[in-house]
């Protein structure tokens, strides 16, 4: 691996605040969360709630690098807001506004730059040096797929891709795309503390104003749920083929009864009438069935329900069949039945 | 086994079983970071022991001479406490795992060694299991499936084309995988790498897409319709990985097509025509340039039909659930499987060729047994031809005896 030649200066610490270098800064600033309520520290804070707010408004989180010390200190204090929000949405769309602010402005850098980046979050990653393949960088393969899985195009799978001994080769785009995912999951990962310090009410009522302000402009739409009733009319047809199945005793793969089933809890089918379904089987064995059905609902054991897999992985296991319009529309099941629950006929 | 064995006959595999493991070079190899891994037992009155550990050979050795299972597994996760239960042993990781069975692929036997019976209505017939029975419509059956030589020959080619993809286009080396026969009807890859340990069931998906061709899509592969003609900038596509396959694939295919080939891929007879009439020049700027030249009445729809077969005869046939499954548990190399009897055995990537798994499975060299078979097609074990048999009593040389018994085709008789 090329040793890293590039040093980061206090401009990109604050344009990439989520670097460790960017961290060790902070730190020896020895600032706490005390302070931040001070009025010498108003402008930090403030800019803090304006980064969130920005994420909120326009999925992006702008640059102020005129005075990158304010700009440095903003990134933590606008992760300590979104925490406080303690709301999942907003979390996600803060991590996602930062890592495309980041993408927007890494594809502008010099190669040196992106591997420097991404050497930060330990990638291994080089410069390709084969003048066969016309791409800039390798990277091994693991960081690659590590990375893609939210990515729907065609072009990240690695099917797709030039794999050779081990890496997959990019372009600078490409790297840079790559990298303001890993960013995302950095955030998001650290948007995802459970033992969070207990805030000061001035952070609490910062907190309350980015909540206002998410459910204006979202609206409550997103968060709506599934009907009330079962609308078998609107399974996707994975499902329904599933469903069939079971009614008639046909055998289902283990893959495909755990979809059926996970699916089925999810749009709040009571276990016991799943339990039910499963007596077609011959193999039906009612103290297994119930405890399956149970730990997949989330009533038993770890008390976390199990969602449906999604598209991909049914496609993967070949539960995937007959996907329609809708089907291209949607990555997961329950969104197909979200949406088609909600255009049918009431 | 079988749930069906006769009691007489299950004692006495049980006692070759014992037999077997008192052994005193015994060959189970036991797992890189053993204390770290979960064990499961089969016993043979079909109950299943999960959640042990062990923390050397010698305590897996005593275990398995006291308790004899009927087949014996370990994980492929590594746990911070393998004997909790699983919201509490504490992922640390896992190898990555292939599992290539006959009964995921298409093989050229047909599998009509394999018998099904309706439970509904009792009905039987050879072959692949139907969906519903012919006779009264129901969909329960009862299967008896048997490992046969063509089975285990189409298993062993998707494994070889699985080992290509792995060193060739993930990089990992010979150091890294080991190849085993199963014991019954296929083979195990089992992958122990550093760089790998940590992904995830998502990222491990990934890995599966790759090795099946999931998703592959030939626009990335340079074909796809120009704006004005259609156009075929295929540059890159002999470099490597699925490139080098696709390029070696349709080489292949159009040097041996005739046109029945190109009906069976819904090509027309006029342009199975063409791409025939062509081939020289098609073969020459293919195997020079790794492009495919502009030849007329030939389409992107066409070439695409083309590609998607033979990335399905590329691609390898394995069982996607095992590999994205990050607590599996898998057979213990070593270990008997008592579907046949005959023992998981590994062996070198450079001796695939030459495996033999009728032959280097076998556990039970010494002795004979009588039986009485009810039926059972031709089989070898060794170098030794048995077989076809209906309703006889015979002599059979230990391992054979014991692979009928344990496919349920024998019973043992005084």
């Amino acid at each position: 691996m090329q040793t890293l030649t590039v040093k980061f200066t206090k401009y990109d610490l604050a344009k990439y605040p989520f670097l460790k270098e960017t961290a060790d800064y902070v730190r020896k600033l020895n600032f706490k969360i005390e302070d931040l309520t001070s009025p010498e520290l108003s402008s930090i804070l403030e800019r803090a709630k304006e980064r969130v707010e920005e994420a909120i408004l326009y999925a992006l989180v702008s640059r102020k690098l005129h005075n990158a010390e304010i700009e440095i200190l903003s990134f933590p204090v606008a992760i300590m807001l979104t925490l406080a929000t303690e709301n999942s949405f907003i979390k996600k769309r803060y991590a996602l506004a930062e890592s495309k602010q980041t993408y927007n402005d890494m594809k502008l850098e010099p190669k040196e730059k992106i591997l420097a980046i991404a050497q930060n979050f330990e990638w291994a990653i080089q410069k390709n040096d084969n003048d066969n393949i016309p791409y800039e960088f390798k990277l091994h393969f693991t960081d690659f797929i590590k990375n893609t899985t939210h990515l729907r195009s065609g072009k990240w799978k690695l099917v797709n891709r030039i794999l050779y001994k081990g890496n997959v080769y990019l372009t600078r785009n490409e790297a840079a795309r790559l990298l303001s995912e890993e960013v995302r999951r950095h955030i998001e990962k650290r948007l995802e503390a459970k033992d969070t310090p207990k805030f000061p009410p001035k952070i609490i009522e910062l907190a309350n104003k980015i909540k206002q302000l998410s459910i204006e402009k979202i609206g409550k739409a997103e968060m709506e749920g599934f009907p009330k009733k079962i609308v078998q009319a609107a399974f996707p047809p994975c499902i329904k083929n599933l469903y069939k199945a079971i009614t008639s005793g046909r055998h289902l793969s283990h893959i495909g009864r755990f979809t059926l089933t996970s699916f089925l809890v999810n749009i709040g089918m009571p276990s016991e009438n799943v339990i039910e379904l499963f007596k077609n089987f011959s193999d039906y064995n009612e103290r297994m069935t119930r405890y399956q059905v149970e730990h997949i609902a989330g009533e038993r054991g770890s008390r976390t329900r199990y969602t449906t897999p999604k598209c991909d992985t049914l496609k993967t296991h070949g539960v995937c069949t007959n996907p329609d319009e809708i089907c291209k529309k949607i990555r997961h099941p329950l969104a197909y039945y979200r949406r088609k629950s909600k255009s049918l006929p009431k | 086994m079988s749930g069906v064995i006769r009691v007489h006959s299950k004692f006495i595999v049980n006692q070759l079983f014992r037999d077997y493991y008192a052994s005193k070079n015994l060959d189970v190899i036991s797992p890189s970071m053993m204390n770290k891994r979960e064990f499961g037992f089969l016993s043979f009155d079909n109950v299943m022991i999960r959640h042990k550990s062990f923390l050397n050979k010698n305590e897996l050795f005593s275990f398995l001479r006291e308790f004899v299972p009927a087949d014996a597994y370990y994980s492929c996760a590594y746990y911070e406490n393998p004997q909790a239960n699983m919201d509490a042993k504490g992922w640390l990781g896992a190898d990555l795992i292939f599992d290539i069975d006959a009964d995921h692929i298409p093989t050229p036997c047909g599998k009509t060694h394999d018998e099904w019976t309706c439970i509904g209505c009792g009905f039987s017939g050879k072959g692949i299991t139907p969906e519903k029975c012919p006779v009264c419509g129901k969909a329960k059956f009862e299967t008896k499936t048997w490992p046969c030589e063509v089975c285990l020959e189409t298993a062993k080619k998707e494994a070889t084309k699985l080992l290509d993809m792995l060193i060739q286009d993930f990089g990992l080396s010979d150091k890294e995988i080991q190849v085993f026969f199963s014991g019954h009807r296929g083979y195990h890859v089992h992958v122990e790498s550093q760089a790998i340990r940590a992904l995830d069931s998502v990222s491990r998906k990934e890995i599966v897409d790759y090795v099946s061709g999931l998703g592959f899509d030939v626009a990335f592969y340079g074909l796809y319709k120009g704006k004005s003609k259609k156009h075929f900038h295929s540059t890159f596509l002999n470099i490597s990985g699925w490139r080098k396959r696709l390029v070696s694939g349709l080489l292949n295919f159009i040097f041996n097509a005739k046109a029945e080939d190109f009906k069976k891929l819904g090509i027309k007879a006029n342009i199975g025509q063409s791409i025939f009439s062509n081939k020289d020049l098609i073969l020459k700027t293919l195997s020079e340039k790794g492009e495919l030249g502009l030849i007329k009445n030939v389409g992107v729809k066409t070439w695409k039909k083309i590609v998607e077969h033979i990335v399905k005869v590329q691609s390898a046939k394995i069982d996607t659930v095992v590999t994205t499954d990050i607590h599996r548990l898998i057979r213990l190399p070593g270990t008997l499987n008592s579907k046949t009897g005959l023992k998981k055995v590994g062996f070198p990537l450079s001796a695939m060729d030459d495996f033999d798994p009728f032959k280097h499975g076998i556990a039970f060299r010494k002795g004979a047994l009588r039986v009485f078979v009810f039926s059972a097609p031709a089989f070898r074990i060794g170098s030794e031809v048995f077989g076809p048999y209906i309703n006889q009593r015979v002599e059979l040389p230990t391992a054979a005896a014991v692979f009928l018994v344990c496919k349920d085709r024998a019973k043992v008789v005084e």
